[in-house]
């Protein structure tokens, strides 16, 4: 068996876990599955593409690539603005729509079923906007060096490996370190008590929308860069993030990510093992062992 | 003349917006006082408070803390009001320890009074102190109570309410719990608290309302009420007079 299937799934873990970190937050404290947030993937990754490609327009100096990256410095930019936007999307689409269902007291289906419509709704505006044909960032070709033990990356690859690293840090110290992040662990377990204890429960709600979001376009401009942009980019890995954020346990933000990388190389192990074609099978077997095994995840809480 | 700390004028709340439970309550509560709410299972007791503090809607009335009207503020809100509730139960987070507990509550707070304000309740509370890192979920029943008293204490409420804090635990423990109510009512802490340990209750109050099917029925001094077989075969569910007894 090629060593190389361990970067292939750390590198899709990666991407899988920083999307698996948003479901698992909204769940945890909205309280429903949102089949919408694959399309969130898609927006930041076509958004950076569009706000990438403005700024190289402005100025051809903002493509040069950086040292030995594919992309110049539009494309660093282009995600801090696009994680605005994409964050600025997600609570629009809550006020819009999730935050008057849940005013209405609406069961959790139908929030599921209005995510499912929002899924295509936002697809297909994509597809409108931006056509079905890939697009890329760049076209810029890299050659993947030897990093030892038979390992080899670009360092595109090795840079997303280190921004997803830092992100979840960051997530972990947010959740565990601050006012902001005590208060959605306490609206997780127990909205009405956090209310009570002076939460603003609705405060909160939107944090999660925009920092779930603001993931979500980070894995979607990372899937942009090493694989292709294409409006599907989210859809096609809302199965291994659910099945990365239920195996971590809902809730738990290291528990998504070691998800998210089990699940990723799981999936580089059955590409080599039984062939690309089951590669799509593992994130369901997964999901289905988990939820008969283990529903509470590696490092959910028992109900 | 004096402003009351709490009344609820012509009060009416419920779950359901065409089912009301509590029935046009009218209730004023005196500054420093400790009054304890009585009545039987389903009378709207503990939807009384809930909607005082926020967490039940309110149909019809009013809510006053002090001269101001707080009946359409969110629960948060009523925090910086100056209003703490103490729920029966899950009243804490299980999941976050002791000391996340109290900083989640004292979050409300200007950053420099927190620590202090912390340490004061540990001062108070010293079995908190010593498990303050330990997840919350992992104390008994007692020490939970403590931990939601401390935790609503944390903003120097000008009005503390409790429901049913002595459910569930043992007559050692819920005197120790009713022990450290008086010790705070003595510190000027206006105190509702709803009770089905009437004995208890009313040997600490200063005053009861009992409430039946979401009305007054009838209120007094607590020591009237204790010695009152009418009122006690009536009201509370015993045939004789409560003696008073301090925990």
């Amino acid at each position: 068996m090629n060593p190389q299937f361990l970067m292939d799934g750390l590198i899709a873990g990666a991407m899988i876990g920083l999307g698996a970190i948003g479901v698992t937050l909204t769940y945890s404290i909205l309280r429903f599955a949102n089949f919408a947030h694959g399309e969130l993937l898609s927006w930041g990754a076509y958004l950076a593409l569009a706000l990438s490609g403005g700024l190289g327009l402005l100025s051809t100096t903002l493509s040069m690539p950086i040292g030995p990256f594919s992309f110049g410095w539009s494309l660093p930019l282009a995600t801090i603005l696009a994680i605005i936007l994409t964050g600025l999307l997600a609570l629009a689409v809550d006020a819009v729509l999730f935050g008057r269902l849940r005013s209405r007291g609406s069961a959790v289906i139908i929030l599921v079923m209005a995510s499912f419509g929002v899924s295509l709704a936002l697809r297909s505006l994509l597809e409108f906007i931006f056509t079905s044909k890939p697009a890329y960032y760049t076209k810029a070709l890299q050659i993947a060096v030897k990093i030892g033990g038979g390992l080899r990356a670009t360092p595109d690859q090795l840079l997303s490996l280190g921004v997803a690293l830092v992100a979840v840090v960051a997530i972990h110290l947010l959740m565990t370190r601050t006012d902001i992040g005590r208060s959605m662990r306490a609206v997780s377990e127990n909205p009405a008590l956090a209310g009570i204890a002076g939460v603003d429960v609705r405060r909160v709600i939107r944090v999660v929308w925009f920092i779930g979001a603001a993931l979500a376009c980070i894995a979607g401009i990372m899937t942009g860069l090493l694989v292709q942009i294409r409006p599907y980019l989210g859809h096609d890995l809302l199965l291994p993030l659910f099945a990365a954020a239920i195996l971590g346990g809902i809730g738990s933000v290291p528990g998504a990510m070691i998800a998210g990388l089990i699940v990723g190389l799981s999936e580089a192990a059955a590409v080599q093992l039984v062939g690309a074609e089951w590669r799509a099978a593992v994130s369901f077997v997964i999901l289905v062992a988990v939820l008969l095994l283990r529903p509470r995840g590696l490092f959910g809480r028992a109900a | 003349m004096t402003v009351p700390a709490l009344q609820t004028l012509a009060l009416a709340a419920g779950y359901e917006p065409d089912l009301p439970i509590v029935r046009g309550v009218d209730l004023s509560v005196a500054p420093g006082e400790l009054l304890v709410l009585l009545g039987p299972n389903g009378a709207g007791k503990s939807t009384l408070v809930k909607a005082i503090a926020g967490v039940v809607p309110v149909h019809s009335g009013n809510v006053l803390l002090g001269t101001r009207d707080i009946t359409h503020i969110a629960a948060h809100g009523k925090i910086g009001e100056g209003l703490a509730f103490v729920p029966q139960t899950e009243n804490i987070f299980a999941t976050l320890s002791i000391h996340e507990n109290l900083q989640l509550a004292a979050a409300v707070l200007p950053r420099s009074r927190r620590g202090e304000k912390i340490a004061s309740l540990y001062q108070r509370f010293p079995d908190l102190a010593t498990k303050s890192s330990r997840p919350a979920g992992t104390l008994s029943g007692g020490q939970r109570q403590m931990l939601a008293v401390a935790r609503a204490l944390i903003i120097d409420p000008r009005v503390l309410i409790l429901d049913e804090p002595s459910a569930g635990l043992s007559p050692k423990i819920v005197a120790e719990v009713f022990s450290m109510l008086k010790e705070i009512n003595a510190d000027g802490v206006t105190i509702i608290l709803v009770e089905q340990n009437v004995k208890a209750a009313l040997a600490i109050a200063s005053r009861a309302v009992i409430l039946v099917e979401g009305k007054i029925r009838h209120e007094g001094a607590a020591s009237t009420l204790l010695g009152d077989p009418i009122i006690a075969k009536l009201y509370l569910g015993t045939s004789q007079p409560q003696e008073a007894q301090q925990p």
